[in-house]
């Protein structure tokens, strides 16, 4: 390997890092719902998407910020619809009722993407695409850059709700023990609710994000989100934020990484893999979130 | 009037209205062609395009008074198209609904080569072999265009293009109008039958007509970062890039070759790009970018048959997979017409039999852009031409000779 390849080595790896910001926003999502309802809701990338593509109506409006901003906010909008759909009334004991809600709706919201836009990539707007950071062979990408610190600004703003408002009180508090918490007077499923509107914010920054990263939005994109926030979910830990977020860099490295050294038909089992690897070393992942008391 | 008077004239008048009605039915017969194709997911466009142009030249012909069937009566054409969904366990259950009609004696389709394979591979091989219990049943595809697979049955044939002869000439046309291109780098999309196979062909006629070939980069159809490959083809520096993709992650690509500052001297894409969806997702970043394509609206013929398409669904329009569609349900109702099919439920076996010869027995038809010869091997020989991506259009580059 020479001078040249090392640096390509790490381009890429450098690359991947900055794209995984993604996949740890929508990791987030899927570990927040899960602490919360000790539930996976699998429809949740493929809103991401939706949120994204609902956010174009305002493309050639305002400019790319508000964009994403309306992407946030109709991913808050979707989280709450599949809140109300696929879980406030479901049998919640029933413990694969709400996997196959959320699955149908996965589908339907692929399906509807598919049949409204007739499965044609559509334009989205990038922030400083084309603004690099260059040193010598090697440039951060403006565009990246600002998708990790727009997700790291995303990921503040969360811990921030979590820890110093009510609201958040009251998410860990149901999450933690969802029975003492109702006897306290927090109402479990408007909690519930108000997780589901949040974790859809941060899924709506997400998927313009990912499209923003690519410069386009396809119906394709919100199966391989959905196995990736899965994979990162799983080695952050189920439940924890901060592993959703360091696994979410790593898988996104990791993949990157595999792709320069092994090419594209061995890259997805490398990282397979690795989701093997801590499931049968350290199952709990990284970050694995301390049990309830009963 | 006598009681018996009066049942007689109602006898009469029953049996009036029942000839009334008899006529009547005769007038609204009926011939189906069926179609299968992907109408839903990710390339539901392709489908529902290829169903817009066979509806649209069924309603050409049903103008013109419909089809005339082995007896002389007229029937109306009928267009009947499913949907697999581009795969292949749909495609096959398709074919298989299809074939169980008592009305269907004829099927174009289907959209995607991962399913033309398989369906294909369900039919009989050989016809007149008893020991081969493959369907029986002619198959005339207009879209799926991965190279030789009408030879895998003596019931498939194909109006689709050649990709192994436009890219041989759009290399040749390279060669003798672009000498001062020395380097090829290619980009290729794995995991989709066409567009995989497709790059063999254009790797190697690249390389037979003086291009070094420095190297390819490789991603998957569902991929979301292009990154490491866009690196790749930026270190190689070549003076060509060819990138044989779909829409989507063509789009992801050159976007990301722009963010990188890739500029190669000459870009090439995949025939299944040259559509609306690559200039809707990226016309900027897909400017100058040279595709061989077997349709434009260059001819009288094309330019009605885009409009017939419209006046179906203004969302819809023509390019070269619906184009192929619209082809055939033309040439199949020539067909239907020298041969003398009945189209009835008592004469289906004989009409697909017959079909499936007088497809075989097929040394040209006519296309949108001009006569289309057939080879041994059931596939088509189209006239073809290049089109170039230029301010969000596509235009004519060349035309080449043929």
């Amino acid at each position: 390997m020479d001078l040249l390849d090392l640096i390509d080595l790490i381009q890429a790896l450098t690359d991947g890092v900055l794209f995984g910001t993604t996949y740890a926003l929508i990791g987030i999502g899927f570990t927040l719902i899960f602490g919360v309802m000790h539930k996976i809701n699998l429809s949740y990338a493929a809103a991401s998407i939706g949120a994204a593509y609902l956010s174009l109506v305002l493309v050639n409006l305002v400019p790319a910020p508000i964009v994403y901003l309306g992407a946030a906010l109709a991913g808050g909008v979707l989280g709450w619809l599949i809140y109300l759909i696929c879980f406030r009334f479901i049998p919640l004991e029933n413990p694969l009722a709400t996997l196959m809600s959320t699955v149908g709706m996965l589908l339907a919201i692929e399906e509807l993407i598919s049949h409204l836009t007739l499965g044609m990539p559509q334009n989205y707007p990038a922030l400083f695409a084309n603004s690099n950071l260059e040193f010598g062979s090697f440039f951060l990408r403006g565009d990246l850059l600002f998708i990790f610190f727009l997700g790291c600004a995303a990921m503040f703003a969360l811990t921030m709700l979590l820890k110093r408002t009510k609201l958040g009180l009251a998410t860990r508090a149901v999450a933690q023990q969802a029975t003492a918490a109702q006897l306290c007077g927090m109402s479990v499923s408007a909690t519930n609710g108000a997780t589901f509107v949040i974790a859809g914010l941060l899924g709506g920054i997400a998927g313009s994000m990912a499209g923003a990263a690519i410069g386009v939005l396809s119906p394709l994109m919100a199966m391989p989100l959905t196995v990736k926030g899965l994979v990162v979910t799983v080695i952050g830990g189920l439940g924890s934020i901060p592993g959703a977020i360091i696994a979410g860099l790593m898988v996104g490295g990791a993949e990157n990484l595999f792709q320069f050294l092994r090419g594209v038909s061995e890259r997805d089992i490398y990282v397979m893999l690795l989701l093997f690897v801590f499931l049968t070393l350290k199952p709990g992942g990284l970050f694995a979130a301390p049990g309830g008391r009963d | 009037m006598s009681i018996a008077a009066k049942r007689a004239l109602f006898a009469i008048a029953f049996v009036a209205s029942l000839g009334v009605s008899n006529s009547t039915h005769a007038q609204e017969k009926t011939v189906k062609i069926y179609g299968f194709g992907a109408k839903s997911g990710v390339v539901g466009i392709f489908g529902q395009q290829s169903e817009a142009a066979m509806q649209a030249a069924a309603a050409i012909i049903n103008k013109s008074g419909g089809v005339t069937l082995g007896d002389g009566s007229k029937a109306r054409l009928v267009i009947d198209y499913l949907d697999d969904r581009c795969t292949a366990e749909e495609g096959i259950n398709a074919l298989r609904r299809i074939a169980s009609q008592n009305d269907a004696f004829v099927a174009i389709g289907p959209t995607c080569s991962n399913v033309a394979e398989p369906v294909f591979g369900i039919l009989q091989k050989k016809t007149g072999d008893a020991s081969d219990s493959g369907i029986q049943f002619p198959l005339y595809t207009d879209v799926a265009a991965k190279g030789g697979l009408a030879s895998i049955s003596q019931w498939a044939f194909r109006n689709v293009p050649s990709e192994a002869n436009m890219y041989k000439a759009i290399f040749e046309w390279i060669k003798a109008t672009k000498p001062e291109l020395k380097t090829f780098w290619g980009g290729v999309e794995k995991d989709f039958a066409h567009s995989n196979a497709t790059f063999g062909v254009i790797k190697a006629q690249a390389g037979s007509n003086g291009l070094q070939v420095l190297g390819q980069s490789e991603w998957l159809l569902n991929d979301t970062n292009f990154s490491t490959q866009v690196r790749e083809m930026r270190r190689a520096n070549a003076d060509v890039v060819a990138i044989s993709a779909h829409p989507f992650t063509t789009c992801g690509v050159l976007k990301e070759m722009a963010r990188q500052n890739v500029r190669p001297k000459l870009l090439v894409g995949l025939t299944s790009s040259s559509s609306m969806e690559t200039l809707q997702g990226c016309a900027a970043q897909a400017e100058g970018l040279i595709i061989p394509t077997s349709f434009a609206p260059v001819t009288d013929q094309a330019k009605q048959a885009a409009v017939a398409v419209q006046a179906i669904n203004p969302k819809y329009n023509m390019d070269l997979h619906n184009a192929a569609a619209f082809e055939n349900v033309f040439t199949l109702k020539e067909l239907i017409e020298k041969n003398k099919i009945m189209a009835r439920p008592d004469s289906i076996q004989a009409d697909r039999v017959k079909m499936r010869d007088a497809l075989a027995a097929m040394k040209e038809t006519q296309g949108l852009l001009g006569k289309v010869g057939r080879t041994d091997d059931r596939e088509a020989i189209k006239p073809y031409l290049f089109v170039q991506a230029k301010s969000g259009n596509w235009v004519v580059a060349h035309t080449p000779k043929q």
